[in-house]
């Protein structure tokens, strides 16, 4: 049984834990609304630009550039993966769903060579601990997140796969539902597959300077450019939303706790006095 | 186009970037770097998509004539209608000289040397956008 004293002690290392945890919360709750603002702030620049590439991509013909033109699955030989954790933990299961879910690509791939591309220093530091290919590292940026960070992982992966290094560019993150669920997602940037036929009257009559095709691929690139953009800022505000939630459930438990220990203080506090007093009481009775 | 408050002749100028929208209002005229050179836009201007490169853009709006650099991106023209799609622009006072200028010595060195490996395109690049960056902020 632990003394009166240690129990104060506990209480009040608890306290203080309580204190970190409840302020980590506020920081990331703030944090997150920040993140959010840059999510609708990317919208329009996205939404345009989508328009205009489906636009132009379905007057062109799908195997006119090698960023579009998709491989049997069986000559996919080469697979990049990025993978976007977060920098710190203390977020809840956010990094470990991704590392799980990766392991889980990986394994469906069995038979690929398989490199990875690590955003965020958790994945990072975990996949090269067990021996994967680890091509490039990308860390410490979430806090000044800048649109040069997405413009150097896509020149990145469209370079090699260009190169034909790659067959194939998958990208696994969290994907930013509410402020306390994410969801794990996993999506495939290269080749675009994702263009579907929409209204292609809307450029039917317009002149293009350079010609289509060039035109093309520096919208496929500045697609991808934003693509990346949106996943980092998505994964960023998934990150505050979990560990504000984390640190959240943490201060309650902190709360629990000290209330328990409250209790048990007072407990073994009125057990002392009871017992002194019978003693007193008792040797009174002796006395007399 | 449906717009019926919309003056005449005025051209609506819609500029984005990545961390929001840049500029939104109505002008009389344009004048931006394109891929092939640069070329002005008017009310009324034929359906146009081009890619931009660094350079200067101007906006004649009201007899006031603004400048900005611009680094990348699209230019579409709809009739009445004109929309910059870039990654950066930046306002004269916005500009770090100091940044320009060794920009441009280190770009001016790379095609000077003509070294192997030299990337070419790229100090180019570099360079056309030192020299826009500087150009703006001279003015």
């Amino acid at each position: 049984m632990p003394s009166l004293k240690e129990i104060k002690q506990r209480i009040s290392s608890v306290t203080s834990t309580r204190q970190v945890t409840s302020a980590m919360k506020m920081v990331s709750a703030a944090k997150l609304q920040k993140a959010q603002q840059w999510i609708l702030n990317a919208r329009p620049y996205s939404d345009e630009l989508d328009k205009i590439l489906l636009s132009l991509a379905t007057r062109t013909r799908r195997d006119v550039h090698p960023l579009l033109r998709e491989a049997n699955p069986e000559d996919v030989k080469s697979i990049a993966i990025i993978v976007v954790t977060a920098d710190k933990g203390l977020c809840g299961a956010f990094n470990v769903n991704i590392i799980k879910k990766t392991e889980q690509v990986i394994k469906n791939h069995k038979n690929k060579n398989i490199e990875l591309i690590c955003v965020g220093k958790k994945g990072g530091t975990y996949f090269k601990k067990r021996g994967h290919t680890v091509r490039e590292e990308y860390i410490d940026f979430f806090n000044k997140l800048k649109f040069d960070h997405s413009r150097d992982i896509m020149n990145l992966v469209t370079s090699s796969f260009l190169e034909g290094r790659y067959d194939q560019i998958l990208i696994v993150y969290n994907e930013f539902k509410s402020a306390i669920q994410q969801n794990v997602v996993e999506k495939q940037l290269l080749p675009l597959h994702e263009l579907e036929k929409t209204d292609d009257r809307f450029l039917a009559s317009y002149l293009f300077e350079p010609e289509e095709t060039a035109l093309l691929e520096e919208l496929i690139k500045k697609h991808l450019d934003v693509q990346i953009w949106r996943v980092l800022l998505e994964s960023s505000s998934a990150e505050q939303g979990a560990r504000m939630a984390a640190m959240d459930a943490a201060t309650d438990n902190a709360d629990e706790m000290i209330k328990d220990l409250t209790l048990e203080y007072h407990h073994k506090r009125q057990d002392k006095i009871t017992k002194e007093i019978i003693e007193v009481a008792s040797t009174a009775e002796v006395i007399r | 186009m449906n717009d019926n408050n919309k003056p005449n002749n005025k051209l609506h100028l819609k500029i984005t970037t990545p961390i929001g929208i840049f500029l939104e209002k109505d002008v009389d005229e344009i004048v931006a770097p394109g891929s092939e050179g640069y070329f002005g836009v008017q009310y009324g201007h034929t359906p146009f998509l081009t890619s931009i490169r660094p350079g200067i853009l101007k906006i004649f709006a009201q007899d006031s004539e603004k400048i900005y650099s611009i680094h990348n991106g699209f230019v579409i023209v709809n009739f009445d209608e004109i929309s910059i799609l870039t990654e950066i622009i930046e306002k004269p006072e916005d500009v770090d000289k100091a940044r320009a200028k060794r920009a441009r010595e280190r770009a001016e060195k790379r095609l000077k040397e003509k070294k192997e490996g030299t990337d070419f395109r790229r100090a180019e690049v570099a360079l056309r956008r030192a020299l826009a960056r500087l150009q703006v902020s001279q003015k």
